[in-house]
């Protein structure tokens, strides 16, 4: 059985297939998300992997979603639903189940406000 | 790189992405306020009802926005504060992402420094750099004596628990201090100064050791009313009391209780054990350095 690739793997195949779309330089890329263009060849490369704070400026700057460079969603544009970010929700508590999926909503409502 | 050393590097090196984060976002005073950082990245951030325990923290994403819940079941600002800051740690550390995204096994948020797992070690040590940054950290601590009074001075300053501040203390300070957390008979944590371990043949605290009897820190133990009281007390003693090693030094012990967390924290201050690396300089005499200093010329 093949492992499925882990979240940083499918990032550097997406970030390179997101930066060819819009048929940008590495240089482009890294001038509109305020980063050095050493940056994007390091996450291209896999020898550097992304936080969620620069997974959100490359995708805003290339006009994805998060979920398309995570490799969750095969079309740029689609965003999955929403997700807590727990490996394994199981392990929550009920309570904390419970106000998680409550507070998922309101993101999800803030979401399709912004979208309006 | 052996293991151990690419761990310690990793914690070092997420303390110290939390201070280049707030050099680059131009913050140079404390307190540093977790949720202004957030809502700089549009993170919303709420509260967990008061009565809900289980973890102390989540962040939690809709697409391409992320949200962070914290728990409240703890009344401690500080203790607030630190769980922010952690998740903020999950947040902008990088490659979290495998760690935290759902498919390759579990996580969970409890932060301050219970949990052995490395990525959540790394974002306790990002919420200690991010709430008490080195530089404005040190320049405190030297305007005070050693010892709790620092430790509570510098949680007010910076809003963290007593805790989080007495461990970051010990880290940061050149006087030779041990901090130990400890419930009832049990030790929990010790942490010691730079300065301090110099002492020869010291006895390393380790968790699950049991606090020397018949020390301040034993008696107050034995009274959960007062732990939970936050009384405190303090003693003069040897330091070899408590740390064992081979050299006799006077030294000065405090503690106090944590509240409802049933433990207390104890600071160990040991003011006759000094920085030896920067004593030799200073015993340097002033002829013997003119000496070194002086230019010579051939004739």
């Amino acid at each position: 059985m093949t492992k499925k690739p882990n979240p940083s793997e499918m990032f550097k195949e997406r970030l390179k297939a997101a930066r060819d779309l819009r048929k940008w330089s590495q240089s482009d890329l890294a001038g509109r998300a305020e980063m050095p263009p050493s940056s994007i060849a390091h996450f291209e490369a896999g020898s550097r992997k992304p936080s969620f704070d620069t997974l959100r400026r490359l995708a805003n700057a290339l006009e994805v979603t998060t979920d398309y460079l995570l490799g969750r969603v095969d079309d740029p544009g689609l965003a999955e639903a929403g997700d807590p970010l727990y490996r394994d929700v199981g392990k929550l508590t009920g309570r904390d189940r419970e106000i998680a999926k409550d507070f998922l909503e309101m993101l999800a409502k803030k979401a399709e406000t912004k979208r309006k | 790189m052996t293991k151990s050393q690419n761990h310690a590097y990793r914690l070092k090196m997420a303390k110290q992405n939390a201070e280049a984060f707030l050099r680059d976002e131009g913050i140079t005073t404390l307190p540093v306020d977790p949720f202004a950082i957030a809502a700089s990245r549009g993170i919303e951030v709420k509260a967990k009802p008061g009565t809900a325990e289980g973890v102390s923290g989540m962040l939690l994403r809709h697409g391409d926005l992320f949200g962070i819940l914290y728990a409240t079941y703890i009344p401690s600002e500080g203790f607030q504060r630190f769980s922010i800051g952690h998740e903020l740690g999950h947040y902008f550390l990088e490659g979290h992402i495998d760690h935290i995204l759902p498919e390759d096994g579990a996580h969970e948020s409890h932060a301050g420094f219970v949990s052995a797992d490395p990525y959540e070690l790394e974002a306790d040590q990002f919420a200690a750099g991010l709430l008490m940054p080195s530089i404005p950290f040190k320049r405190a601590l030297a305007r005070q004596n050693p010892g709790l009074e620092i430790v509570e001075s510098l949680a007010n300053l910076c809003r963290t628990s007593l805790t989080a501040t007495a461990i970051r203390y010990a880290e940061l300070t050149d006087d030779a201090v041990a901090i130990i957390i400890s419930t009832g008979p049990v030790i929990d944590f010790c942490f010691l100064s730079e300065t301090i371990k110099s002492l020869p043949q010291l006895t390393w605290l380790r968790k699950g050791s049991p606090v020397p009897r018949d020390t301040a820190t034993a008696q107050l133990n034995a009274n959960p009313a007062r732990v939970a009281n936050s009384d405190r007390a303090d003693a003069d003693i040897d330091i070899m009391d408590w740390l064992g090693g081979t050299r006799s030094a006077r030294a000065t012990e405090e503690v106090i209780g944590l509240g409802r967390y049933g433990k207390t924290l104890t600071v160990l201050t040991c003011p006759s054990v000094q920085d030896e690396t920067y004593q030799e300089e200073d015993g340097e005499d002033e002829e013997g350095l003119a000496e070194r200093w002086t230019p010579r010329f051939r004739r």
